[in-house]
């Protein structure tokens, strides 16, 4: 056994004098038994060191991956699409019905006893094309023009009395696809 | 052995109080006495608390003008002595099999490769059961990184002492460890 054994691990360490580890060194170079020695102590110290990472990692508390909260918040959101869209398909959002008239069909007059107090103006819009070509419609790519009619009733339009009661204007309009009005013919 | 100052591995700055120097040391040491706790026998609950309150009183020694030598060293001390304080037991858990069944070594490694690390493992374990409770702490500062000056204030024991404790410590283990 060499007697320079006994410093090995403090030269591995690095904690002999700067004169004592060349010396230490330059032994080492040469005795095969020194450098095996050395080898082991360093194996050990690595073997050593991985225990007590193996400990730490062993008592650490589990850790959560980093991709959980985003999978889950993936999950929770792709859930909440799928029924946001699943209810707009069963419970459609409530729209008026279009009207069927034509443009120049009579709007029937509403009834001034069943309405108490002055009423405003009503509206209908629908297309001009609807009528005439049916399902049709829905293969138009452009805009058709429109006509609207406005059910005025006689009071909103004169003074008390200057009319009799019940009496009702139509107002047929027909508005570009421009958003300009063509035509408006105004009857009763 | 060399009683001389030697450099620490950490070239520390100047620190004041509450500066991104305490910050900067924090990181760094945090993981190393986290470890050296955990070894020691602490939950990793105690460990943090006993980390935390360890940077605490580091921020009262700094703030109330104290040395700033070896800070490293003064942290492992700290560390040490609370975990004593909390738990008079500690040392007797290192070297026990691991908890959990090891299964953390199963990353990226083949079984034949995860069967014998285990293997090494609980040699390790079975030797260091056979340790002192002064080498089993030379050994544990000394994988914290630790000088053996700084291991010899921490432990309340001569530097001298210190190199031969880990001498006869890193002997004991090649032998029993059979690496």
């Amino acid at each position: 056994m060499c007697d320079v054994q006994g410093k090995l691990i403090a030269w591995l360490d690095r904690e002999l004098p700067t004169a004592e580890a060349s010396e230490v060194e330059r032994h080492i170079e040469q005795c095969r038994e020194c450098q095996r020695w050395v080898a082991t102590y360093g194996h050990v110290s690595e073997t050593f060191d991985a225990y007590c990472n193996a400990v730490m990692v062993a008592k650490e508390p589990r850790r959560v991956s980093r991709w959980v909260p985003v999978l889950a918040s993936s999950l929770v959101a792709a859930l909440i699409i799928l029924l946001v869209l699943l209810r707009g398909r069963v419970e459609p959002v409530p729209v008026l019905a279009p009207t069927v008239a034509t443009a120049s069909a009579p709007v029937p007059a509403p009834s001034l006893a069943a309405v108490p107090g002055p009423r405003k103006p009503t509206m209908r819009r629908h297309h001009m094309a609807q009528a005439s070509r049916g399902e049709e419609r829905f293969t138009q790519g452009q805009p058709m023009d429109t006509a609207i009619q406005i059910a005025i009733p006689a009071e909103a339009m004169f003074p008390p009395g200057a009319m009799p009661a019940g009496v009702n204007f139509i107002a047929d309009l027909r508005i570009a696809p421009d958003g300009s009005v063509q035509q408006v013919r105004l009857r009763q | 052995m060399s009683d001389d100052s030697v450099p620490l591995a950490l070239p520390l700055p100047r620190l004041s109080a509450g500066s991104a120097g305490v910050t900067k040391l924090y990181r760094e040491l945090r993981r190393p006495l986290l470890r050296y706790l955990i070894c020691l026998g602490l939950t990793c609950d105690e460990a943090q608390d006993v980390v935390q309150d360890a940077f605490v009183s580091l921020q009262r020694h700094l703030s109330s003008g104290g040395g700033q030598e070896n800070i490293r060293g003064w942290l492992f001390r700290v560390v040490h002595n609370q975990a004593r304080n909390r738990q008079t037991s500690y040392d007797r858990r290192f070297g026990e099999e691991l908890d959990g069944g090891m299964d953390f070594l199963a990353d990226s490694a083949t079984p034949e490769q995860v069967l014998l690390r285990k293997e090494k493992l609980r040699r390790v374990a079975a030797a260091i059961q056979l340790l002192t409770e002064c080498e089993r702490e030379c050994l544990l500062l000394r994988a914290g990184g630790l000088r053996y000056r700084e291991i010899g204030e921490v432990l309340g024991i001569a530097t001298s002492t210190v190199g031969d404790t880990v001498e006869r410590a890193m002997r004991k283990l090649a032998e029993k460890c059979n690496v």
